[in-house]
């Protein structure tokens, strides 16, 4: 039997014995601004399809969290930076090739807009809202004129932002787990679901809530297959990317991933949602919880077992 | 640069040099000794490398940065910008050497080949002080200088070119 044995004198925080750069801020920043991305894209999406009546917590109830997400998620990568007074530099440049720059301009039009957004529809949630001042009252009338294109660009950049959640970290060839184009679509069609369990939390529609639970089902059916095919594509690669997905086929992660996000935020949200769409009494905010709660987990788990994958040499 | 393998003794002192020359804060690194003992007692085999930024030509730590702040200076030396840093670690996560860190003060860190030195027309500390001489450093573009010399006539070797940077920093195997 051949051994190898590696010493290394290097023994830099964070780095070693294995990288630890990107704590708790990130994941929770990728969770919230998927979750944003998926309101913001039902809710202009059923707009421009003329369907706000119908489906009102979508187009206007659910919008109005999704600023205080985006802030909060801004709010968490703002912590994570650790030369904080320098962040203005992000808006002193375009960086093409840099998908954390992309995304920095990405939430600089997204976050203004779910403000507008979310402000047009607050006198129709809450009917004895007042703006109290001529200007703000114009202003709103000037948005709401302007409400169809808005919806356009809105439908558009929710879908780069919830791309660029997984684009962000697939960009970084150095960790063989994150360097997968799938997981661009996996945390997209991810973000997008947990969008879609939130308005069936907000909504007392039954009918929207059936509508949502068809959609979201549709988009857990999707991620599965995302799901395989990362691992399909992780063996069929090189050693460092089977050692990746290794990880989680008996390696530290295999647990948590398969319990806590493919049996608990996937399998039985849409095992319940089927039985609810089977007209069995099941109470909605079941599987929309865990719905929720397994987009939360992918995302640390990702990020987490990311930053143990390396090359070796 | 080009570092030989089999002169190499594994003392430290390119560790102890770079410290000092660029005071990097204590229980940090800009260069490192590996070493690597391949096969079963009696057949052993060592090898001991000195490691530090391979300044890539195709460096993804200056392409994930969003800022600029990493950028190349003129010879191809990867260098980082202090207050162009917002210290995201984009490019820590990026490197597949690992060989930036995150410095105390915030931003982000890692060797520079000495560019003040080099400027000066001096070797980088590391190779300066190397007691075994087993670094060679210069331009790649001049047939003429010591690296240049040294790759032309040594077997030689770069760490995980599979990664696509086209890292250069040579071994001399």
């Amino acid at each position: 039997m051949r051994e190898e044995i590696i010493v290394s004198g290097r023994m830099n925080p964070f780095i070693d014995p294995h990288l630890n750069i990107w704590h708790w801020q990130i994941p929770t920043y990728l969770f919230l601004g998927g979750l944003a991305a998926g309101i913001l894209f039902f809710a202009a999406l059923f707009y421009l399809q003329g369907k706000e009546e119908k489906y009102r917590t979508a187009v206007r109830v659910a919008p109005l969290i999704v600023p205080i997400l985006l802030v909060l998620g801004l709010f968490a990568l703002l912590l994570d930076l650790k030369h904080k007074l320098y962040f203005w530099q992000l808006y002193t440049t375009i960086r093409l090739e840099s998908p954390m720059s992309w995304g920095a301009w990405t939430l600089m039009v997204v976050t203004p807009l779910s403000f507008i957004w979310a402000a047009i529809h607050l006198r129709d949630v809450f009917p004895k809202w007042d703006w109290k001042y001529q200007w703000l009252k114009d202003l709103e009338a000037f948005f709401i004129r302007y409400k169809r294109p808005m919806a356009w660009v809105i439908v558009i950049f929710s879908v780069i932002l919830g791309v660029y959640t997984g684009i962000l970290l697939s960009a970084f060839n150095a960790r063989p787990l994150w360097n997968t184009s799938i997981l661009g679509p996996l945390f997209l069609v991810s973000g997008f679901s947990t969008g879609a369990a939130a308005i069936i939390l907000f909504s007392k529609n039954p009918e929207e809530r059936k509508t949502f639970a068809k959609i979201d089902l549709l988009l857990i059916a999707v991620e599965l297959f995302l799901i395989i095919h990362l691992f399909m594509g992780f063996l069929a690669s090189t050693q460092v990317q089977i050692d990746a997905a290794n990880l989680f086929l008996g390696g530290p992660y295999t647990a948590p991933f398969w319990i806590l996000v493919v049996t608990m935020g996937l399998a039985v949200p849409a095992l319940l949602e089927v039985l609810e769409l089977l007209k069995y009494r099941i109470p909605v905010y079941i599987p929309a919880i865990l719905v929720i709660f397994g987009g939360l987990m992918l995302r640390f788990i990702i990020v987490y077992a990311g930053q143990v994958s390396r090359w070796m040499y | 640069m080009a570092i030989d393998t089999l002169k190499c003794v594994g003392c430290g002192d390119c560790v102890v040099a770079c410290q000092t020359e660029n005071e990097v804060p204590i229980g940090f690194c800009r260069d490192w000794v590996v070493e690597v003992t391949d096969g079963t007692y009696p057949q052993l085999e060592i090898e001991i490398r000195s490691e530090r930024c391979n300044h890539c030509e195709n460096s993804p730590c200056v392409r994930c940065c969003p800022t600029g702040a990493s950028h190349y200076a003129e010879g191809g030396i990867v260098l980082v910008t202090q207050n162009k840093c917002i210290g995201c670690g984009a490019c820590i996560a990026s490197c597949p050497y690992d060989a930036r860190y995150s410095h105390p003060k915030g931003y982000v860190d890692k060797c520079t080949f000495c560019i003040h030195r080099v400027k000066k027309g001096l070797d980088p500390a590391c190779v300066a002080v190397c007691p075994t001489r087993c670094m060679y450093f210069g331009d790649l573009d001049d047939p003429k200088s010591p690296v240049s010399m040294v790759l032309k006539n040594r077997k030689y070797k770069t760490l995980i070119p599979e990664a696509g940077t086209k890292p250069h920093l040579y071994f001399l195997i």
